[in-house]
């Protein structure tokens, strides 16, 4: 993934930056080496400010027009009326990735612990590899099974309650943790395998069995890591557009009577994605404030997104630099202190 | 760049931070150039490569398949999308993304007031009616035509239940058109005067003819707003309509021609201005026996079948000679 060689290190400062190059040794070349790296890195934060500096100056006639609290809790999106309230597109996306998540998250942490602790060598490969290539699927490919499958057994599922159709949020939900499984598995599977290998034979070696040596010793060292893997699998359905615009239903204006209320899960809903997909932004286009309602809900997207993306990174990167002060794998596992942050590079 | 600090750290790191910004500026600026070029300067780009072509699920059919024979036939480079429906066809050409326009609904005044440097140039391939299409539950259930306080209160949900209009006991849901489709306006307009005047409403929305088609199919009770001609009678149905003075009008083909069907529509593509070369190259082919027999084909009214006076319509065909002996 990276290339061995001492200045490589420069690659990721933001993740390591306890592991500073050793400048007695090669001088002015890995000061130079060290320049480019950092106006690499430079220019990706630089896209990212630029894409929200962008966005919030196009965005700027929605805030005018209807506030920051008007824009981010009001209720009705209505563009004929000019009016633009993007909570129920917020509680749209929330609920989704919500039921996403509690369906992902044990599942790929259940996962990551059977390939990281319960099988190894070819079978661990095997199980993950299948898991891993769920990730490649281009999504267009889950929201057509969506369309096909899943909407009717949600609608199957649903049926005491009366549903329109197979179109509702829960469908969405479904789908979305089928898509974010291998992100969450396969940064939890990294986590685990991250802590060292000294600690589980400290842990057999003091009589512990192998499943309390895992639920005691592997699990809470591996917790960061756990975590960050459940955040970037969420960052990842936060955005998921299309598969979600497939099977959501995209009805505007959904919200539940009370914040306990259930029944708009299993109607159709609107998320801040799938509204974004759909024809409004072609139809919003030459109309500045329509255009900004638009670039503001992108803006909102954008900002949750890269909240959440960043939380588990930083989570992810303090569990890999915690575990490799610790005491390294030794040669067991290669490059199994960078972690989730190696993939992600 | 000779800079000796490598016992200070912190200048280092200043100094990396610095050259940081300045690329982050670059790339700031650069973007926010981007941004700024990219709505200007309409038909930019529109002379080499090829012919842009976007709009309308209800026209692609046949603009598609005309292009299919252009570049077999003449190697001419046509690339056709149907990305945000007719609206979303004439905005872009609007902002000169594309060059030739495919909607299924007359222009209206928007049109021309967010475009007014733009010289929509319509030409009418064919025409084509929106119907009400159900379920086959709902067909079968006796449900065989609307009138339009019943097609109002079912798009306005103060219609709940099929049975309310004659037909079986089931909830309705009522997949809409998604605003800006040639589909819906043409709804809108039929059902309110004005698009402009359409209420807000909390339905489901469908985007293209195939997802309507698809998801009314496999759905009971529902109901959409589709093109007549991909009413395919088997999964999906299109009502008639009962008028005001109590008429019972079908959107076939008969009724279309003579006007007799309310929610009747021209097919058109646009284009900003005269058609260049090879837009004008596109037109002649759909206005020739083979692009009208694609019309046909596609279920649409091709030009030569239409009684009605054209004089009617807010576009007229540019071709006459298209439409000189009406036989119904």
């Amino acid at each position: 993934m990276t290339s061995p060689s001492p200045p490589a290190v420069g690659l990721t400062p933001p993740l390591a930056p306890r592991q500073a190059p050793r400048l007695s040794l090669r001088g002015r070349r890995i000061e130079g080496l060290r320049l480019v790296c950092w106006a690499a890195s430079g220019l990706t934060a630089a896209t990212l400010l630029g894409l929200l500096a962008l966005l919030a100056v196009q965005s700027l006639p929605v805030w005018r027009h209807e506030g920051v609290r008007g824009f981010l809790l009001g209720d009705v999106w209505f563009y004929r009326g000019q009016r633009f309230g993007a909570l129920p597109m917020i509680y749209g996306t929330t609920v989704v990735a919500g039921i996403a998540l509690l369906l992902a998250a044990p599942l790929g942490l259940g996962a990551a612990v059977f390939t990281a602790e319960g099988i190894s060598g070819r079978a661990r490969l095997a199980v993950k590899g299948a898991i891993e290539l769920l990730a490649g699927v281009p999504s267009v490919v889950y929201g057509l099974l969506g369309v096909l499958v899943l909407r009717d057994l949600v609608f199957r599922a649903l049926r005491p309650f009366d549903p329109l159709s197979g179109d509702t949020l829960l469908t969405g939900g479904v789908l979305l943790a089928v898509m974010i499984l291998p992100t969450v598995m396969t940064f939890a599977d990294d986590a685990l395998r991250g802590v060292a290998a000294s600690q589980r034979q400290a842990a057999r070696a003091l009589g512990l069995t192998r499943t309390e040596t895992t639920l005691r010793v592997v699990l809470p060292q591996a917790l960061p890591g756990l975590l960050a893997a459940v955040l970037l699998g969420l960052g990842r359905a936060l955005g998921e557009t299309i598969a979600v615009f497939l099977v959501v239903g995209r009805m505007d204006n959904r919200l539940p009577e009370s914040w306990l209320d259930p029944t708009p899960v299993a109607a159709a809903g609107q998320t801040l994605t799938s509204k974004l997909g759909g024809s409004e932004t072609f139809l919003a286009y030459g109309d500045p404030l329509h255009w900004a309602a638009i670039t503001g809900l992108a803006l909102v997207l954008l900002l949750g997104v890269a909240t959440v993306t960043l939380g588990g990174v930083s989570l992810a990167a303090r569990g890999a630099s915690g575990s490799a002060s610790r005491s390294s794998r030794g040669s067991a596992v290669p490059s199994s202190g960078g972690g989730p942050d190696a993939s992600l590079a | 760049m000779h800079w000796r600090c490598r016992k200070n750290r912190t200048s280092k790191l200043l100094t990396s931070l610095a050259t940081g910004a300045v690329f982050a500026s670059f790339v700031l600026l650069s973007l926010v150039l981007v941004s700024c070029s990219g709505t200007s300067e309409p038909g930019e780009g529109r002379a080499g490569g090829a012919l842009r072509v976007n709009g309308s699920t209800t026209v692609n059919p046949v603009v598609a398949r005309a292009a299919e024979a252009l570049r077999a036939e003449e190697g001419m480079e046509i690339l056709v999308d149907t990305q945000g429906g007719s609206s979303g066809g004439i905005s872009a050409l609007g902002d000169g993304r594309i060059d030739v326009a495919m909607s299924s609904r007359p222009l209206n005044g928007h049109d021309h007031e967010r475009y007014p440097d733009t010289r929509f140039h319509p030409v009418t391939l064919g025409y084509d009616a929106v119907a009400l299409t159900v379920s086959r539950d709902v067909w079968e259930g006796g449900v065989r035509s609307l009138s339009r306080d019943q097609v109002r209160g079912l798009y306005e949900g103060e219609i709940v239940n099929w049975k309310e209009v004659g037909g079986p006991d089931r909830n309705v849901v009522f997949f809409n058109k998604e605003p800006g489709r040639g589909t819906w306006e043409v709804f809108a307009n039929w059902l309110y005067g004005s698009a402009d005047d359409a209420p807000l409403v909390e339905l489901p929305e469908v985007g293209s003819n195939q997802e309507g088609r698809s998801k009314v199919g496999s759905t009971p009770g529902a109901v959409t707003q589709l093109s007549a001609a991909w009413a395919d009678g088997e999964t999906v149905f299109a009502l008639a309509l009962v008028l005001d003075d109590g008429i019972v009008v079908a959107p076939t083909a008969d009724h279309i021609a003579d006007d007799g069907y309310p929610m009747s529509r021209p097919l058109m593509v646009i284009t900003d201005g005269e058609p260049g070369p090879q837009a004008r190259r596109l037109l002649d082919f759909l206005l020739a026996s083979r692009g009208q027999a694609l019309v046909a084909e596609a279920g649409y009214l091709p030009l030569d079948t239409l009684a009605r006076n054209e004089v009617a319509r807010e576009s007229p065909a540019q071709e006459g000679s298209a439409q000189e002996d009406p036989a119904p």
